[in-house]
């Protein structure tokens, strides 16, 4: 048994450091793509080079960490998806993923429905979808590829809470390419539910760090806050859960391209823990910073917005802990 | 043992009733409900109605131009206003100074400042913490030196709650650095118009700009706006925590929020039904709602047992604990109860549109600001610690 990085991994993530240090805003995507990113968390039969559970981990830990906001999550998954399909995406491609609906927390299909090949209803909450050159819908059972600027279709955008701008798609009997079943990409689908996990983990970390250096630098009463035992101890407990979320998406990553169920169970278990660290993290970072930590202008504000957007993402906590205790599969 | 209201205070929830429906615009009580930050004219005008009642002051005595309300009876005002939506009474002005000056000030002072904050001619903020004195509050160092009949104050306040409505600041500060720390604090009054006060505000993570720092700079300030006696503010602050917590425990806006959450509940669909019928969530819903029916009960116990002349002790502050788990549980349920949909910025210009949309960011920005509930007027550690001295000392 081995947990550590490979050769490749460990070049893979110093690479990527160095990018995020070096380049921001609009640079960074064309860096990204440079030196190879999108093409790592797909495989070579996707046109890629890695694609592996390892490999999306990292990358998205890593961008969480950082706290950049990209629509890498929809393109891996569209550009998975789309080769599948035997439909590969071009070169440098971005993909929407357009998933959730609105009112309908994550039930598929009830505020969408497909007649023949048209799609007609609405998608809530898509990222990138303003910049994308194709996007992949979900609809009860299937994927289905749309392409931006069809027929019927209108977009709506705003900012998202975790940095990026999202959209509202409303389609009216617009012309769609059926990709397949939700449930023949179930691989597909969990690496996107992977790097929602690594990002939160990623996001995470930072956040804990950042509370870890206050507690230890902030003086009240004449003393660092850390050596007040009630804080002391909630921190060691965050410190606690970090790891646990950590062992989940280990545990994910690990057996994302196993059989189902078992690779259903870690992907909910998953979902379960980074879901609940997560919104731990969140409220307790922000306590144990105290008014400084509800400013715009200090790091945690956008971390904790991230924090909330990465549980909401492809099924919450709540939604997967209810399938797992089912023994409910996760595609269906 | 009687736990209904008598029929007094029935008849006094129905006058308090009657008047919200009657004089409470629908469109301001929907910016209430949604959390959206409300103009300085919408505060002012809900004032001016709530005095031109005579309900202003629910907290103060009759001659001072107060209602002299009951405890009960100011905990039916607060209830049944939060759960119509109503503004709330800022409470700078009406529970924080008023009672301070009322005990402490003297007649001049009593006479000047007390019917103004009634008539809306001054608007007052509350000059507490600085950067360096949070939790730590008597470690303050924003300094007062007495200059012939000045003092001339330098140094600065922070999280200052809608000071840039203000004219008027109420201050602690430091008139002596010998003894203990406690002992050398003032409490002054302070006109923000006076050359050297400036105002920043503080963007806070739901996009609003409702605190503020307060910078000042050889700004000088009337003896006669001292409160009290020189270096005995610390006394006056802690009479006016206590005072400040008459409705800590929040049950009105914990009750307004669980309404919110079961329609919420009721409207989101989840595997095809209402997610108020999915046994996981429901759960949820009903494990915050009988904690707020057990809190609701040790609220009113505690406020009859204060009109029966006992002085409140850390009973507030197990509220104010209580009170604040209560209502972020609930925020955060909200969110959950969205799902997916719970992903947009609040204050982003995205509101309205569609119109439903606005109730999603509602529940955004509702969990970002109310995180400040558990932090300001004394954190929930520093109640833990109050708690916690008191049953050491048995």
């Amino acid at each position: 048994m081995d947990f550590q990085l490979s050769d490749d991994h460990r070049m893979l993530q110093d690479s990527l450091r160095g990018i995020l240090t070096r380049h921001s805003g609009d640079a960074l995507w064309p860096a990204l793509v440079e030196a190879g990113v999108p093409a790592a968390l797909l495989t070579e039969d996707e046109g890629g080079f890695d694609g592996s559970g390892a490999a999306i981990a990292l990358i998205f830990e890593e961008m969480g960490r950082a706290g950049v906001a990209l629509p890498l999550t929809g393109t891996m998954i569209g550009a998975a998806a789309m080769a599948q399909a035997g439909r590969p995406a071009e070169d440098g491609a971005i993909v929407a993923f357009a998933d959730a609906e609105p009112g309908t927390r994550y039930d598929r299909g009830v505020a969408i429905r497909a007649e023949g090949d048209r799609l007609t209803g609405r998608k809530t909450m898509i990222a990138g979808a303003e910049d994308a050159t194709a996007i992949v819908v979900t609809t009860a059972d299937a994927l289905w590829l749309v392409q931006p600027g069809a027929e019927g279709l209108s977009m709506r955008g705003y900012p998202l809470i975790d940095g990026q701008r999202g959209a509202d798609l409303e389609l009216d009997a617009t012309p769609a390419l059926r990709l397949g079943g939700l449930a023949d990409f179930g691989v597909v689908l969990s690496r996107g539910v992977l790097a929602h996990a690594a990002l939160a983990l990623g996001t995470i970390t930072a956040a804990v760090d950042l509370t870890m250096d206050y507690l230890r630098t902030r003086k009240q009463f004449g003393q660092p806050l850390m050596s007040f035992q009630a804080l002391a101890h909630r921190a060691a407990d965050l410190a606690v859960e970090v790891e646990q979320a950590r062992s989940a998406v280990v545990n994910l990553a690990g057996h994302l391209t196993d059989d189902t169920p078992l690779r259903d169970r870690h992907l909910q278990a998953c979902k379960v823990t980074v879901g609940r660290v997560a919104r731990l993290v969140a409220e307790e970072a922000i306590q144990l910073h105290g008014g400084i930590g509800m400013t715009e202008e200090y790091a945690l504000a956008a971390m904790v917005r991230r924090l909330l957007a990465a549980d909401a993402a492809m099924g919450d906590a709540d939604w997967h802990l209810e399938r797992f205790a089912l023994g409910e599969p996760a595609w269906a | 043992m009687d736990m209904r209201f008598t029929p007094d205070e029935l008849a006094f929830r129905d006058k308090v009733r009657a008047f919200l429906q009657a004089d409470l615009d629908p469109d301001l009580a929907r910016k209430v409900r949604l959390h959206q930050p409300l103009t300085k004219a919408e505060m002012e005008g809900w004032h001016a109605k709530l005095n031109a009642q005579g309900w202003l002051a629910g907290n103060w005595p009759t001659k001072f131009g107060g209602a002299g309300w009951t405890a009960i009876q100011r905990h039916i005002f607060e209830e049944e206003s939060a759960r119509a939506h109503a503004p709330r009474v800022v409470p700078f002005g009406i529970a924080m100074l008023g009672p301070v000056l009322q005990k402490f000030g003297s007649k001049e002072q009593q006479d000047h400042w007390l019917p103004r904050i009634l008539n809306g001619d001054d608007w007052w903020c509350q000059g507490y913490s600085e950067p360096g004195a949070g939790s730590d509050l008597a470690g303050l160092r924003c300094r007062a030196e007495r200059q012939g009949d000045h003092y001339v104050v330098n140094g600065q306040k922070t999280w200052t709650t809608l000071g840039q409505h203000a004219n008027m600041i109420f201050c602690l500060v430091r008139t002596s650095t010998e003894g203990k720390k406690q002992e050398g604090i003032s409490f002054l009054l302070i006109d923000m118009t006076t050359p050297g006060v400036t105002v920043r505000p503080i963007i806070l993570l739901d996009g609003t700009a409702e605190v503020n720092e307060v910078f000042f700079d050889d700004v000088k300030v009337p003896v006669e706006n001292l409160v009290g006696e020189e270096n005995q503010g610390w006394t006056y602050a802690k009479y006016l925590l206590t005072h400040e917590r008459t409705n800590i425990a929040g049950v009105g806006f914990a009750t307004a929020a669980l309404e919110n959450l079961k329609r919420v509940a009721q409207a989101q669909v989840h595997r095809g039904r209402p997610l108020a019928q999915d046994p996981l969530f429901a759960a949820e819903i009903a494990l915050v709602e009988i904690d707020l029916m057990a809190m609701s009960t040790t609220n009113l116990r505690m406020l009859s047992a204060a009109a029966q002349g006992q002085a409140p002790g850390i009973e507030s502050s197990m509220l104010k604990i209580k009170g604040t788990q209560i209502r972020q549980r609930l925020d955060a349920l909200t969110r959950r109860a969205y799902g997916g949909w719970a992903m947009a910025l609040p204050a982003s210009g995205n509101e309205g549109e569609p119109e439903e949309a606005d109730e999603v960011l509602s529940a955004t920005a509702t969990w970002l600001n109310n995180r400040k509930l558990s932090i300001y007027g004394g954190s929930n550690e520093i109640q833990r610690s109050i708690i916690a001295g008191a049953l050491a000392k048995g």
